[in-house]
């Protein structure tokens, strides 16, 4: 048998091989219709992570939002909230969203991880806040703070704080329960001269779930108060700081609450 | 003449097992990027579940709305009533199938419009 013998055989095979292949991916692909939350599209599963965070302040079920949240491949997911929750916030999402999302952030924040070690899948998100001030939310939030119901915070410590690398300078704020725990999702109002703006506790773990700032501008007035809290703290203006070569600039402020 | 058919018969389904097994086993389509209308039953459940969970703590049944559109067209009201089906095939616990009904008496009471799946 010479060797032109076999070219329609070979051709024969190529056909079918295109045949097949085109059968294959284009008419009867294998249909996945019973995927699994890993699978789903980035926003998508961005979406399923605030729907889980709402599921949790909706039923407070931490358990069972740690085993939602091991569906999908995230190392960190304490992280990915609060990144979310001010990505929410700065798209002008409802604040209770990410009010949501901030809360379970804190709540897994304070205990470990459901993660296995050496599990490295793809985060969720993978751009993390800088240290920036918090944005004005814009309508009134549904659930609120974690804190313990009813027991006010008291002004523990007020402390100017001259950091040149804090700029624009900020109202630094920490809360503390009595037994001395950071608590998140705690309200702080702001109002000066021109205006008014709600920031809340946990919103950047990574400082913190007790801490919250907001940008001030200098020569300007601030009276903050946070939730659970008596007394508004007034007057708080920009302190003057004097840096190492004796130029001038605006200091922030430090302030720490505690429950008494 | 006969032969040569023959032999071209062979190699087409040769080459066609060959193109099917590179195609669905070797090799075959990716879906990475999927959407909550694909979602396992199992999952599916458990996602409107959320969306009943969420709808108890802010009351909205707009955004529940939103959120049961991403598991396809079909009515809401009918997503849920599937979910509620399937909890109750498996067991699940009172809690969730209050939580559940409650969604499901809130869609029924306000129709409301079709928001369109993805």
């Amino acid at each position: 048998m010479n060797r032109l013998a076999w070219l329609p055989v070979a051709l024969a095979v190529l056909l079918g091989l295109i045949a097949g292949l085109y059968y294959a991916w284009v008419v009867n692909p294998v249909a996945y219709t019973d995927t699994a939350p890993a699978s789903l599209r980035a926003d998508f599963r961005l979406d399923y992570l605030t729907l889980i965070a709402a599921a949790y302040a909706g039923e407070g079920d931490l358990p069972r939002a740690r085993a939602r949240l091991a569906l999908l491949p995230d190392p960190n997911p304490a992280e990915t909230l609060a990144a979310l929750a001010q990505q929410r916030l700065a798209a002008g999402r409802p604040l209770a969203e990410a009010q949501a999302l901030a809360v379970l952030a804190s709540a897994l924040g304070e205990r470990p991880t459901p993660f296995a070690e050496g599990e490295t899948p793809q985060p969720a998100v993978t751009s993390f806040p800088t240290r920036t001030a918090t944005r004005s939310p814009t309508a009134p939030p549904i659930r609120t703070a974690t804190a313990t119901p009813g027991a006010p915070f008291a002004l523990s410590s007020r402390e100017p704080v001259c950091d040149q690398d804090l700029d624009p300078p900020r109202l630094m704020v920490e809360i503390r329960d009595r037994s001395g725990r950071a608590v998140p999702g705690v309200e702080i109002l702001v109002v000066w001269d021109e205006g008014q703006s709600r920031f809340f506790t946990g919103l950047k773990p990574e400082l913190g779930l007790g801490y919250a700032d907001f940008a001030m501008q200098p020569g300007v007035a601030y009276t903050l108060q946070v939730a659970h809290s008596e007394e508004p703290i007034a007057a708080l203006e920009s302190p003057a700081c004097t840096a190492a070569d004796g130029t001038g600039y605006p200091g922030s402020w430090q302030l720490t609450f505690v429950q008494p | 003449m006969k032969t040569i058919a023959f032999r071209v018969a062979v190699g087409l389904v040769i080459g066609l097992a060959a193109g099917l097994i590179y195609g669905w086993v070797l090799r075959p389509v990716k879906y990475v990027d999927t959407s909550p209308d694909t979602l396992r039953e199992d999952f599916r459940a458990d996602y409107v579940l959320m969306t009943a969970q969420a709808f108890g703590g802010d009351d909205d049944l707009e955004s529940a709305r939103v959120r049961l559109a991403a598991l396809g067209p079909r009515p809401p009201l009918d997503l849920v009533v599937e979910a509620i089906e399937y909890a109750v095939a498996r067991n699940f616990s009172q809690r969730d199938l209050d939580t559940l009904n409650r969604l499901a008496v809130a869609l029924r009471a306000s129709p409301g419009a079709g928001i369109d799946g993805p």
